[in-house]
């Protein structure tokens, strides 16, 4: 009996250490954290339309079972719609894929981001390097398809990581019919 | 194992990094040194995560340890595993945004790594605070030591490349950073050190194994 006491007691101070520490170390960086997500969300949507001078967004809709993703319109100083962006999930190999389209006024794609993804380290992650992301670049909706040789009107996969492109590839399908769905003609 | 037993904090220091070195005379770990180690920048931050967690856990746990009943030291070691692993992970996401992208998804695994238990249970929870803290930093620069060591390799053979720095532009043999690759850079490291270790120092090469 005296040892459970002691036992329960034992436990009961570890715990309430680690949770005096934690609290603490949370507190204090958890509005950094919010603001590094912040600055590093604006950041993404500025590179994929450097030109323009406000990007809003304009609602969510949902691009995988359960995930919610906002889209945003991205305007010059005058007020001209310039393009738009979405936000998009997929599956991938190891991880879900969460990423950014921008695409023109001709629904053609401008840029894409890859925001997070937990690929196999050293494969599959490299759909996050530039290179990869640089192959989206002009492609229209028909040619977001995954071929494994160097293709100018096709997406090549990343040597080695298959599955990582096609679901990279299918996120940024989603969001490109999504933003053709609910922008094309209505432009201007 | 004999560590209990010396005093000077060098000799505690020289432990960690040869005598027992965590992954190749040890053992221990050997499911992180293989899964992280396909880049020298990865394995080198993971390296670093575990240099600061092992030293962190070493410390309290020898400072608890007369306190702590010995049924329920386990689950209070792992609790104050768990508690370093949180802070580090929450600092390295307030402070470096950028790095913490990059191996967030590995620092948490460093809970469930075998060396860091086990240096508890046999070092810390039986010797006082600065000695613990010396077998603490011994261990995690071997540790580091150790990943940065196959990491180099393996990145320098499967990829061509260094600290994602791409040297040739044909990756020679692909295999080294898949996880099969991963075993072999290991195994063969681990038998060069055994070798160079019964070769020039007369010693038995590396004991036990773990997980």
């Amino acid at each position: 009996m005296k040892e459970i006491i002691k036992i329960t007691l034992n436990l009961m101070v570890v715990f309430i250490v680690s949770g005096v520490i934690l609290s603490l170390v949370y507190a204090n960086a958890k509005p950094k954290i919010e603001r590094n997500e912040a600055i590093e969300k604006e950041k993404a949507l500025k590179s994929l339309m450097p030109e323009a001078s406000n990007i809003a967004v304009q609602g969510t809709y949902e691009p995988m079972e359960g995930k919610m993703a906002e889209y945003y319109v991205a305007k010059d100083k005058d007020g001209k719609v310039l393009g738009y962006i979405a936000s998009s999930y997929s599956k991938g190999y190891s991880s879900i894929i969460n990423l950014l389209v921008a695409v023109g006024t001709d629904m053609k794609i401008k840029a894409i981001n890859i925001l997070h993804q937990e690929e196999t380290p050293g494969l599959g992650d490299d759909i996050g390097k530039q290179y990869f992301q640089d192959r989206f670049k002009g492609k229209a909706l028909d040619q977001l398809e995954v071929v494994k040789l160097p293709d100018p009107n096709k997406i090549e996969a990343v040597s080695g990581a298959t599955i990582s492109s096609r679901a990279a590839t299918k996120g940024v399908r989603t969001g490109v019919e999504f933003l053709i769905k609910k922008y094309q003609g209505v432009s201007q | 194992m004999s560590a209990a037993g010396k005093t000077s904090y060098i000799g505690l220091l020289k432990n960690g990094i040869f005598g027992e070195n965590p992954v190749f005379r040890v053992a221990l770990s050997l499911c992180p040194s293989v899964a992280v180690t396909n880049s020298l920048k990865s394995g080198f931050l993971m390296g670093i995560g575990v240099f600061f967690v092992q030293t962190m856990a070493n410390i309290s746990v020898s400072f608890v340890r007369k306190f702590i009943h010995s049924r329920i030291r386990l689950p209070a070691y792992i609790l104050i595993i768990g508690t370093w692993v949180t802070v580090a992970n929450l600092l390295l996401e307030a402070y470096s945004y950028s790095l913490y992208k990059q191996i967030g998804l590995y620092l948490q695994l460093i809970v469930a790594f075998a060396i860091i238990l086990s240096r508890a249970e046999l070092f810390a929870s039986k010797n006082k605070v600065v000695p613990s803290l010396f077998d603490g930093l011994g261990m995690g620069i071997g540790f580091l030591i150790a990943l940065v060591v196959i990491s180099f390799f393996r990145e320098l053979i499967g990829k061509g490349a260094l600290w994602d720095y791409q040297l040739v532009s044909t990756k020679p043999i692909l295999l080294f950073v898949l996880p099969a690759g991963g075993f072999f850079a290991v195994g063969l490291l681990m038998g060069f050190f055994n070798w160079i270790d019964i070769r020039f120092f007369g010693g038995h090469g590396a004991s036990g194994g773990g997980h």
